[in-house]
């Protein structure tokens, strides 16, 4: 009996360009959060509660956000990357070396998410290149959160 | 004492001087140009100059002295530009201090968290002191850090530009 292999079956199995990406993503964002993390426990100063439980709710999505990323690559066939010094590698993000001003961990945080969005932007085309539209859904998603944060943290760094 | 540099600060830059573009500041820098209403006149006048040194790689010094000015008047309004140039400054200025006449000079990493440039200046010192040496006649060095031969040609694409 012959075994049917869809277009989208080979896609999956052949373009790792997508598969990169995403664990590219994956690593920013497993950075990301980390770094976030790491603001929550650390900030001080006059609007410590806020930001610490803001803080708390965005690395609290990026951990839901890292398991999506790293199953959709598992989805198509390839290996989720991990372990915290391949992530850290991968991601390329600059730490935190607390004690620092409270509005410095915003705009670290700023700096932090614009490299996911870019990285996401970028995952995302290729997706739609390929027509991968499940992919480039989850980009979209992960797009909106970081838009979405950016615009919060930066209109928390304003006089 | 650990100079490595820490990471640009601009997500379009690759990192480190030797992977970094060199447009990274400058970008910073014209933005701020673009920024109408929350920018004056002889603001504008500073950063034209920032931005000359930092394009030309010219006298790390002045650089920094004028950053500190411009970061004392306009960091309130522009926060971000100037977390970002600091960044860059930090990655792209490297430091040596001397104690004292007769010893070796140590290089440490430049640390923007002060207002002015003696202060900086005092940090640098401390930072390259271990305890109990002398200190008499202190010097601080500073200086852009070199770059890749590829960044040298975007520099110079820049400056044409």
């Amino acid at each position: 009996m012959k075994t049917a292999t869809t277009s989208a079956a080979t896609k999956t199995k052949t373009d790792t360009r997508i598969t990169d990406a995403l664990n590219q993503v994956l690593a920013d964002s497993y950075a990301l959060m980390a770094l976030t993390h790491l603001a929550h426990w650390n900030i001080e100063g006059p609007d410590f509660f806020e930001l610490h439980k803001a803080f708390q709710k965005q690395y609290e999505e990026l951990f839901e956000a890292v398991d999506e990323i790293a199953e959709r690559v598992r989805a198509l066939d390839a290996f989720a990357i991990g372990g915290l010094n391949k992530l850290a590698r991968t991601a390329g993000m600059e730490e935190f070396t607390s004690p620092m001003p409270q509005k410095d961990y915003i705009a670290a945080l700023v700096v932090a998410h614009e490299k996911v969005l870019d990285d996401a932007t970028q995952t995302r085309h290729l997706a739609g290149e390929s027509d991968d539209l499940q992919t480039q859904d989850l980009m979209v998603r992960r797009l909106l959160f970081h838009q979405k944060t950016l615009w919060m943290l930066k209109s928390a760094l304003k006089q | 004492m650990n100079v490595t540099a820490p990471i640009c600060s601009l997500t379009t830059c690759g990192g480190t001087p030797a992977v970094c573009r060199t447009g990274c500041a400058l970008e910073v820098i014209d933005e701020l140009l673009r920024a109408h209403g929350t920018v004056r006149g002889d603001e504008v006048d500073g950063l034209l100059d920032l931005r000359w040194f930092l394009n030309h790689r010219a006298d790390a010094e002045a650089a920094l002295a004028l950053f500190c000015t411009l970061r004392r008047a306009m960091e309130g309004r522009h926060y971000l530009a100037f977390f970002r140039l600091r960044r860059w400054l930090e990655n792209h200025i490297s430091v040596t201090a001397r104690l004292c006449p007769g010893l070796p000079a140590r290089t440490v990493s430049l640390a923007l968290n002060n207002f002015c440039l003696e202060a900086i200046r005092s940090r640098c010192v401390l930072a390259a002191r271990r305890p109990g040496e002398p200190l008499f006649g202190a010097r601080v060095t500073f200086a852009f850090a070199p770059l890749a031969p590829v960044i040298r040609e975007v520099t110079t694409s820049l400056a044409l530009a």
